[in-house]
């Protein structure tokens, strides 16, 4: 039996509760700030000895002296003389542990006077009832980290029922930037939840929103280093320390439309990566998300579900002032249904078309036609669309959307979406996955706590609240905690936090959490989180292993981001992808004789059908020009006899 | 006392079947068990700091070992801190006295005597391993004036009688400070009893010095030991007489006075010394003075300056807050908290 390192102590005034108590140890203890300790109790209660464990929270160290200007006299004001004493003052290390279990756990009751130990690998296990979960029958434990103290080093689980639903469900990450926190923490959470999700359990994707530079860009790409200390936690823990192995990435275009708007812009990281592009239809159905609220009035509203639902994707004849017949795909297609409209309103002198007045069009108009403007190289005038893999998702895949560089805009309509999208196929069971994890950074961006309500702040809202019973589990990320919705961040059942700025710390959100708890997490360590999960009744602190992939700015580094594009570098990189045997000169060839938005829009429909033969497919696309012949060589050559002029020709002068 | 695990109790008789009390509080409980008749109390009259002293202040000529005149010696650099010591462990014991009972007028007192011995292991002080702490509870009660005592309390050695006859063959009066007096004296002198348990212990066993709060007279062993040293605090016998009584006075910090033999008929003889420990500039007279004890040797006066040193050497760190902080060494202020946390 191992020694005991303290013992519960009590006075009147600082009392033992059922929840909280306190211990004394030897100065040399290896105890601190997060340590888990067992406590024996010393008078059996109905017949059991107690066990309480117990995470020390508060720690306190004084000696006799009753006010420090003893110590000063006592040195004759000279701190060096302190060191010469023949006997040091007599200490105390004198700590405060809340409770995490008692067993029995009924009668609750006061924490009894006992021996305090250090809790052991399976101390643990029962302090934080992961008992329950990692018993043979149940075994739904993904490793969060390695909690250690003393000799103990003890891997810390969560239970995938509350992690991924269905009992609770949903993450959030809170922590300073630049500290390794947040992306590691997740990059590293993922890659356990895909080693350890139980197989009958069914199957699990993420989607992953790149919001901000490079971070989520290489998550196929290994780690630059890797210390033995991070394979011996990957170890230990049973992830294999590598990259992820099917990843795929999801940018739109560019504004001009040559080459994707990404970091991962590489000519060496391009073979995963897939144009997101959207058509009419696509957006159409959220216009909600990029248009406001003064823009979209009831009449407004009703002129747009009457596009959506009579005039897209449907013959509309010629009749009233339409002059021709429309069928409206696209974004060129709906201005040219606009303005044909308009214009035979204006000609016939009506106020309204179909109940909706001229000055309705008008304003809808113009809100439309500027989207594929604000949303340049996401929306297509040709309708195009290059998706995500909506029924087709891979069990343990990743699905990057990078929308670093984008504009908020489109920002927000990719996001809401690919949710919907996420969503109204899991309700149908038909994505691919039984389960999917979002990953959101920047929480406070798309869900403040205050400010006006947005769409994606209310989908936001939605997946929080009712994803769960879906499979859609929200794994999101802020460095203020407090400044994201209360609904959102208090229906994550699991909550991780990095170090923390104290400004943060200082608001009512952490006032659960005692000040040497506070102050601990405002000097984390990079690899080290505070874990709160619905079985852990405290918070506990845990190490974790650096991500196995390469970061964004070792990647950055590695794989430089591509020179913008000429019309035939983007289009020999994107075809070249396709097929190898495509050339420059060829490609030069094309774009001497063809408009760019023509080649543009048949290296998208390219991308998207994956012909045998890329060539074949453009061939067969363009129509025939005559290339234009050298002026030398033409020079050169004979001209050609002309025709001899007929007799009585009155320009013949 | 009670049953706690690395403390020593006395002798128990066996024969009880009731658990001895431990407190105050359990020893007026036990009481009223076993006489009816007693009326609780739970407060010593206010004057009860008082007694107990036998001997009233006086001066008595000292009986110079060192030297022709008594005289101050300077034993340490004025500008130089003392970190050498030769003292490995530190006893003191400490009494409690509680009225639990009072039958007639007559108080039946309960006191809780301790001593301990706390040993320095790298600058920190600890409880002697070789002999745990003692801690005794006991009765004191006049047999004569208390009837109706029932056997198992008077044959029980932890009941005291303190109304036994003098060497006179005189018995103490019945008024009740006087029997509080007797009672007083007699927790003191089972307190001093424990002490040089200890402290004989410690010669036996150990060969570093042992710090002794207050005199070691009280046993021919740890007299004539050179591995005990005695410090007394309390000064109502001074050992000067007119003439040196200016010399002790004026002694300034770390100067030590010519050594002189204490010997007193019932105690045994040991050579002793003052000692200036503070600084006692504006102060009164006996400002961090001490009186040293230490077995007569033909060396003494080297080990006096000697010893001398390793006391001023304990001054640091303070004894505050300590009210008696000029005199006592840090490691009896430690031994004197540590007795009072385990009784």
């Amino acid at each position: 039996m191992t020694a005991p390192l303290g013992r519960v102590v009590a006075t009147e005034r600082k009392p033992n509760t059922p929840h909280e108590f306190h211990f004394w140890t030897s100065l040399d203890c290896p105890v601190g700030i997060g340590t888990i300790v067992r406590v024996d109790g010393s008078q059996s209660v109905d017949g059991r000895i107690p066990h309480v464990y117990g995470i020390v929270v508060e720690g306190f160290s004084y000696t006799d002296l009753l006010t420090p200007m003893h110590d000063v006299l006592g040195h004759d004001g000279s701190p060096a003389n302190a060191g010469l004493s023949v006997t040091e003052r007599t200490e105390i290390r004198l700590y405060t542990a809340a409770v995490l279990r008692q067993i029995p756990e009924e009668p609750l009751q006061p924490v009894p006077m006992g021996e305090v130990f250090l809790a052991a690998e399976e101390d643990v296990a029962t302090a934080l009832r992961m008992d329950g979960y990692l018993k043979e029958g149940a075994n739904t434990g993904i490793p969060i980290g390695v909690y250690r103290a003393g000799a103990t080093d003890s891997v810390i689980y969560l239970d995938a029922d509350f992690l991924l639903g269905p009992e609770a469900a949903h993450l959030n990450i809170s922590g300073m930037s630049g500290l390794a926190t947040k992306t590691s923490a997740v990059e590293w959470l993922i890659a356990s939840v895909f080693a350890h999700f139980p197989e009958s359990k069914g199957s699990i994707a993420a989607v992953c929103f790149n919001v901000k530079g490079p971070d989520l860009c290489y998550l196929d790409q290994p780690a630059v280093r890797l210390e033995d200390s991070d394979r011996a936690l990957y170890e230990k823990m049973g992830v294999k320390p590598g990259p992820f192995e099917n990843v795929t990435y999801f940018a739109p275009y560019a504004a001009k439309g040559f080459s994707l708007n990404t970091l991962r812009s590489n000519e060496a990281l391009l073979d995963n990566v897939t144009p997101l592009t959207w058509g009419l239809r696509e957006v159409l159905t959220y216009a909600e998300v990029l248009l406001n609220k003064d823009d979209i009035d009831a009449k407004a509203d009703a002129l747009i579900d009457f596009i959506s639902e009579r005039v897209v994707d449907r013959k509309m004849d010629r009749e009233g002032p339409l002059s021709r017949d429309h069928t409206v795909q696209s974004f060129g297609d709906l201005e040219a249904w606009f303005r044909d409209l308009l214009q035979g309103m204006e000609r016939a002198n009506m106020e309204s078309w179909r109940t909706h007045h001229i000055a309705t069009i008008r304003k809808v108009r113009n809100r439309l036609s500027n989207i594929s403007t604000r949303c340049a190289g996401l929306v297509t005038d040709s309708g195009d669309v290059s998706d995500l893999p909506f029924g087709s998702f891979e069990d343990r895949s990743v699905y990057v959307v990078d929308v670093a560089s984008l504009e908020e805009d489109a920002q927000d309509l990719i996001f809401a979406r690919i949710v919907s999208k996420l969503r109204e196929h899991l309700e149908r069971r038909d994505l691919g996955v039984k389960h999917l994890i979002v990953f959101v950074d920047e929480l406070n961006k798309y869900a403040p706590g205050d400010g006006h309500d947005t769409y994606v702040r209310k989908m936001l809202l939605d997946i929080a609240e009712r994803g769960r019973y879906l499979g859609l589990v929200l794994f999101s990320a802020q460095q203020f905690r407090s400044q994201v919705h209360r609904r959102v961040v208090g229906n994550s059942g699991t909550a991780l936090y990095g170090r923390m700025d104290g400004d943060e710390l200082a608001t009512p959100g952490y006032s659960v959490l005692s000040p040497a708890t506070r102050t601990k997490l405002a000097t984390l360590e990079k690899g080290q989180l505070m874990v709160r999960h619905p079985h852990f009744t405290q918070p506990i602190f845990v190490r974790f292993p650096r991500p196995a992939v390469l970061s964004g700015r070792e990647g950055a580094e590695r794989y430089p981001q591509a020179a913008e594009a000429t019309i035939e570098t983007a289009l020999y990189r994107s075809l070249r992808s396709l097929d190898p045997a495509i050339s420059l000169a060829w490609v030069k060839d094309l774009t001497s004789l063809y408009d760019e938005d023509e080649l543009l829009r048949l290296r998208n429909a390219a991308l998207l059908q994956k012909p045998p033969s890329v060539r074949a497919f453009f061939e067969k696309r363009l129509r025939s020009v005559i290339p234009a012949e050298d002026a030398s060589s033409i020079a050169r050559s004979a001209p050609p006899a002309l025709r001899p002029l007929p007799v009585g020709d009155p320009y013949d002068v | 006392m009670g049953h706690r695990s690395g403390v020593t109790g006395e002798r128990e008789t066996g024969k009880e079947t009731r658990r001895w009390p431990a407190s105050a509080h359990e020893a007026s409980r036990f009481l009223s068990g076993h006489l009816p008749a007693g009326v609780p109390v739970d407060a010593l009259p206010t004057d009860t700091e008082r007694y107990g002293y036998d001997e009233p202040p006086r001066l008595s000529e000292p009986k110079l070992i060192e030297g022709e005149t008594f005289q101050s010696i300077h034993v340490a650099d004025q500008n130089r801190v003392v970190r050498e010591t030769g003292f490995g462990g530190f006893l003191d014991g400490t009494q409690d006295l509680q009225p639990v009972s009072q039958i007639a007028g007559i108080s039946v007192l309960w006191a809780t005597v301790s001593a301990a011995v706390r040993v320095r292991v790298n600058r920190r002080l600890v409880t002697w391993g070789e002999r745990a702490p003692i801690v005794s509870g006991r009765y004191y009660l006049p047999f004569r004036y208390v009837s109706d005592l029932p056997g198992e309390l008077r044959d029980d050695p932890r009941v005291v009688d303190t109304a036994k006859a003098d060497r006179n063959g005189k018995f103490p009066s019945r008024h009740p400070a006087a029997l509080v007096e007797a009672a007083i004296v007699r927790i003191r002198q089972d307190r001093e009893r424990i002490e040089q348990e200890l402290a004989e212990a410690w010669c036996r066993s150990e060969q570093s010095v042992l710090f002794v709060d207050g005199s070691i007279t009280g046993s021919r062993d740890v007299a004539s030991s050179t591995r005990a040293i005695g410090v007394v605090k309390s000064h109502r016998q001074l050992y000067v007489d007119d003439k040196a009584f200016p010399v002790l006075v004026d002694l300034k910090l770390r100067d030590r006075s010519s050594i002189f033999q204490v010997d007193s008929g019932t105690r045994s003889p040991v050579a002793s010394w003052y000692l200036r420990l503070r600084n006692a500039s504006g102060r009164d007279a006996l400002f961090g003075l001490v009186r040293v004890e230490a077995s007569l040797s033909d060396d003494i006066s080297s080990r006096a300056d000697e010893i001398s040193r390793w006391i001023l050497a304990e001054g640091a760190p303070l004894a505050l807050p300590d009210g008696r902080w000029d005199k006592m060494a840090y490691g009896i202020r430690d031994t004197e908290e540590f007795l009072r946390a385990i009784t």
